[in-house]
């Protein structure tokens, strides 16, 4: 008995020792329930990845890393309270995350209030990291204008005379049509948008939309419909032969293995778009490694894109303590301007001034492979902004 | 506008209205007969959609055995929750029954969640159906064309039965006044059980049909019951045809309301809804309340 006793006394001290310092707590949000959940979830895998493995290797400043995590079910209003909870409540060191880029706006308005530092992974409005920039808010996203500035280069290239504009009515796709407008002379001074429509976020049906951009005569089509509206768009639209007729170029990520694996077959012709990061491809040494701890951990070898944003966020989390020996949020937003680290798509830097990272996308056309189901990107080009 | 733009603007909201009417159908039974307002149709939809994904995708099923499994998945699902929970709460304030039907949106979204995860999915046209007909001047899918011919068939058939038969006397006799039905010697529970099973099943073949066009991702219920509750409303709460017009309405509306003026089309339904609210507070073909 006292032996037992004894024993569990030496437990309890060994745990007090390693613990001896409290863990760093990163608070993340993603939408897990509703229509955001379908990149949420594994945006929050990646995630979960990185601090895994960070904690294998001992966490951060030699403390453990224990992840809070949310649901912002993609909306702003929940995504604000969670966040101040997370602050006030959880005492979070830093929150992490985002899909939307409506609540990366109110995410970035509570860690101003609140001074705790937040990193957008996914949103791209460009205004976070313009009108609406502050000391505490960085983004290891791209954003809309640099997405908009590789859609205007695609639209150069390819030749478009008379486009049609789509995107979707809120915050990213009115940035995103500012991206390309801005752009459009730069690349394509001969092109004409004849027709811009803007279905709201979250329709199903493009009955509305779809006799207009059919009779307009474009031969081209900019889109910001991503995920399940492209998805819709094409189910309603490919019937008519509509994706003869157009060369599609469109942001959005519909490039992503998740788009091309479960429309398969479906997959219409003349698309090209955009993703983060590719199973198949890589345009660093570390992506193998990385995308094979990624399939282990998803249990599948075509794994989603959406994963290495959450995990890079989590990196410069990371990064940005051990170079500020400190997880005070002043010192961490001092350290994360001007920060470089390496990733699974390549070495990334923060701008000390715009709090933006130079992170690129792959771009090029969904084409049919005689050995697989489902489209890939081939070729691959990564679109780096300077 | 040409006439060929016009033509085909036409053609698309009408089979945006027979879309919307076959969803709608069922919430307008519902609420006829039980006066509940069952916010989870909308769940049921989307219920309907997933059930057709795995039937058709995983057990290589045709798609219409798909359809027909929706019906009775659906059809059971809402015999389940009548029997055990909601028939408790007839007679008792809207309020509870709203509560009732929201927390039931709740619990099957964290089940489908549980049961299909949070991919997306998408389900293939059935043969034949997947193309388009020219007719000269105007090429129209035919996938719409076949849901502009589905719709007014469950339009007639619900008004068949409802007007036509024994058992749809019985429904109409039981929206008058249960109490008296009940001392004739109908079993009332009976048949709130089987109108608010026969409203799941459309729900279920509505989400079915919808199956081949959208993207099934989780929150694809949430858009749809806002719109079938305009139409539902426009129509006149309970009436078959009222919400048949109800539909037509709004096809037309949101379709041409897209065109003429596109920075309006997310308001132009409401505005619908209001005109039609301030002139015939009880909807198109609705009767003001008595007593």
């Amino acid at each position: 008995m006292k032996y037992s006793a004894m024993l569990a006394a030496v437990g309890v001290l060994g745990a007090g020792a390693a613990f001896a310092e409290e863990p760093i707590k990163i608070g993340v949000l993603y939408p897990l329930t509703g229509g955001g959940a379908v990149y949420g979830v594994p945006a929050m895998a990646g995630h979960q990845l990185a601090v895994e493995e960070l904690n294998a290797k001992g966490g951060i400043l030699g403390r453990k890393i224990e992840s809070v995590e949310r649901d912002d079910k993609m909306n702003p209003s929940a995504a604000s309270s969670t966040m101040k909870e997370l602050i006030t409540k959880d005492k979070v060191d830093i929150v992490l995350g985002g899909l939307s880029s409506a609540v990366g706006l109110s995410m970035s308005e509570v860690s101003k209030q609140e001074k705790v530092v937040y990193i957008s992974t996914i949103p791209k409005t460009i205004q976070m990291t313009t009108d609406k920039l502050h000391k505490y808010v960085f983004r290891t996203a791209a954003n809309t204008d640099q997405e908009g500035d590789a859609m205007a280069l695609l639209a150069g290239r390819n030749k478009l005379a008379k486009i049609c504009h789509l995107e979707l009515d809120y915050a990213y796709g009115n940035d995103l049509e500012a991206g390309i407008l801005k752009a459009l002379p730069k690349y394509a001074p001969d092109a004409k948008i004849v027709l811009t429509l803007k279905p709201k976020l979250g329709a199903t049906d493009f009955n509305p939309f779809i006799p207009q951009v059919m009779s307009a005569g474009c031969d081209g089509v900019l889109s910001g419909l991503w995920g399940p509206h492209f998805v819709s768009w094409v189910k309603q639209a490919a019937p008519l032969g509509f994706f003869n007729k157009v060369k599609w170029i469109s942001g959005g990520e519909i490039g992503s293995h998740e788009i091309a694996g479960e429309l398969k077959g479906d997959y219409p012709d003349n698309v090209i778009s955009n993703t983060y990061e590719l199973w198949y491809h890589a345009n660093d040494p570390s992506h193998k490694e990385f995308q094979a701890r990624l399939a282990k951990k998803l249990n599948t070898q075509e794994t989603p894109q959406w994963a290495a944003l959450g995990y890079i966020g989590v990196m410069y989390t990371a990064a940005a303590m051990e170079k500020a020996k400190s997880t005070k949020a002043d010192d961490v937003a001092a350290a994360l301007e001007g920060l470089t680290i390496g990733t699974p798509v390549g070495k990334l830097t923060i701008d000390a001034k715009s709090h933006q990272a130079n992170i690129g996308q792959f771009w090029g056309p969904m084409v049919k492979k005689p050995d697989r189901a489902y489209r890939m990107m081939d070729p691959a080009e990564y679109i780096q902004p300077k | 506008m040409t006439l060929t733009m016009f033509t085909l603007n036409a053609f698309y909201g009408l089979a945006l209205a027979m879309n919307m009417f076959i969803i709608a159908s069922g919430l307008n039974l519902i609420f006829g007969v039980l006066r509940v307002i069952n916010f989870a149709h909308g769940m049921f939809y989307m219920f309907g959609a997933y059930i057709v994904f795995t039937v058709t995708k995983s057990w290589g099923a045709p798609f219409f055995v798909g359809v027909l499994a929706s019906a009775l998945a659906l059809g059971v699902i809402a015999l389940v929750i009548e029997r055990l929970l909601l028939k408790h709460l007839y007679g008792r304030e809207h309020l509870m029954q709203l509560l009732f039907t929201f927390a039931i949106v709740l619990l099957m979204s964290d089940a489908a969640k549980m049961i299909w995860g949070t991919d997306q999915y998408s389900v293939g046209y059935p043969p034949g159906l997947g193309g388009a007909v020219s007719l000269g001047f105007v090429v129209l899918p035919q996938y719409q064309l076949f849901l502009c011919i589905v719709g007014p068939l469950i339009a007639v058939a619900l008004w068949f039965v409802v007007d036509r038969t024994r058992w749809g006397r019985v429904v109409r006799a039981a929206t008058q006044d249960r109490e008296m039905l009940a001392a004739l010697g109908v079993n009332v529970p009976m048949v709130y059980a089987a109108v608010f099973t026969a409203g799941s099943a459309l729900a279920g073949i509505g989400g079915a049909l919808a199956a081949p066009r959208v993207a099934l991702v989780p929150g694809m219920d949430a858009t749809i019951i806002n719109e079938c509750f305009i139409i539902v409303i426009i129509g006149g709460l309970g009436n078959l045809w009222g919400s048949f017009l109800g539909a037509l309405a709004f096809g037309f509306v949101v379709q041409f309301g897209t065109v003429w003026a596109p920075n309006w089309q997310d308001v132009l339904p409401y505005v619908l809804m209001l005109v039609v609210l301030i002139i015939r507070p009880w909807g198109l073909l609705g009767r003001p309340e008595v007593g």
